[in-house]
């Protein structure tokens, strides 16, 4: 690897060697233990962009979204296969008669049942809530 | 060619089925690379749900009839969520009334500290300027990790042009975040 494409490959890639491309990584690092000195200022540049970049902050998920999400895989047909039903056969008794209104708040109920039960179980009754607010509960649940 | 290894072959098979948990884990695992990838692209978080949610929408129509072997799910995911990206920057070039979606740069105020969350939303800022292209290139190697083939593969050109828009996006963020590096004055 000459000097030359190991600064444009820094340049482009950054000074992480896990994002240079495969191919030439092997080089680009025998390179740069063979030629500590012109390779360390070109990665300290590179590392200051790394750095900002990595400023950035990956926004998170609301609940909100995350259940519409979850809902969304009933509307779009999935069909549940597990022992969804079992499952909320008995958050049905959990929740008595105020399931149809604890559905309708949604993410409420969502909230509050994930607080008690496995995550297997909230995916289920996530699913469950979904085909109550307008969906067939028999195409979905089976 | 042979069959190209995922990941995500095993969990989109159980999607498929209808897995309750698998689908829980889909979410789990794709929902915040979407988010995120269109929240870099669009520059607004309303806009970036949309997307994101409208894109696992799609997976999970594709998850019954997904064939392995022939790509990547999540690499199909991103096709997914960076067309649905594209057409909302079409929107906003072809409506050129509505607010500009690039947010401006606060800049260096003159008692503006290096809090994380100031750097992160000038870096924000400065990514939102960059030409599309130059953007999308830093989001899907840097954010998304995606491999140079697969991110030049997505943006439907060589590895070598890929490089090219690396290096000059990242040109522009040096130059415009240069009172942010360490030894500029001020900081």
């Amino acid at each position: 690897m000459t000097a030359e494409r190991f600064l444009a490959l820094v340049e482009a890639w950054g000074a992480d060697p896990r994002r240079w491309p495969t191919d030439e990584r092997s080089a680009a690092e025998a390179f740069a233990a063979a030629h500590p000195g012109q390779a360390r200022a070109a990665l300290a540049e590179a590392e200051s962009i790394d750095a900002l970049l990595q400023a950035s902050r990956s926004p998170a998920p609301s609940l909100a979204l995350r259940d519409r999400v979850l809902a969304s895989a009933a509307t779009a047909g999935l069909q549940a296969r597990r022992t969804g039903r079992r499952w909320m056969d008995r958050l049905g008794l959990a929740l008595g008669a105020g399931w149809a209104a604890a559905a309708c708040a949604g993410v409420a109920a969502g909230v509050m049942l994930g607080t008690h039960l496995t995550a297997d179980a909230e995916a289920d009754a996530i699913l469950y809530q979904s085909s109550l607010l307008g969906l067939d509960d028999t195409e979905v649940l089976g | 060619m042979p069959p190209i290894a995922d990941p995500d072959e095993d969990l989109v098979r159980r999607v498929g089925d209808g897995d309750a948990a698998a689908i829980q884990a889909m979410v789990a695992r794709k929902l915040p690379r979407m988010l995120a990838l269109a929240q870099r692209m669009l520059g607004d978080p309303v806009e970036a749900e949309d997307v994101a949610q409208e894109a696992m929408l799609r997976a999970w129509r594709q998850a019954p009839r997904w064939a392995p072997g022939r790509a990547r799910f999540d690499t199909w995911l991103h096709r997914v969520a960076l067309n649905l990206c594209y057409d909302r920057l079409r929107r906003r070039r072809e409506v050129p009334t509505e607010t500009p979606p690039d947010r401006p740069d606060p800049g260096p105020g003159p008692d503006r500290g290096l809090l994380a969350a100031d750097v992160g939303s000038r870096v924000d800022a400065a990514l939102a300027r960059l030409p599309v292209r130059q953007r999308e290139a830093i989001v899907l190697c840097h954010y998304q990790e995606l491999s140079n083939i697969e991110a030049a593969a997505l943006l439907e050109i060589s590895v070598e042009a890929l490089e090219s828009l690396l290096s000059r996006g990242r040109r522009a963020l040096r130059a415009a975040l240069a009172d942010l590096r360490p030894g500029a004055e001020g900081a």
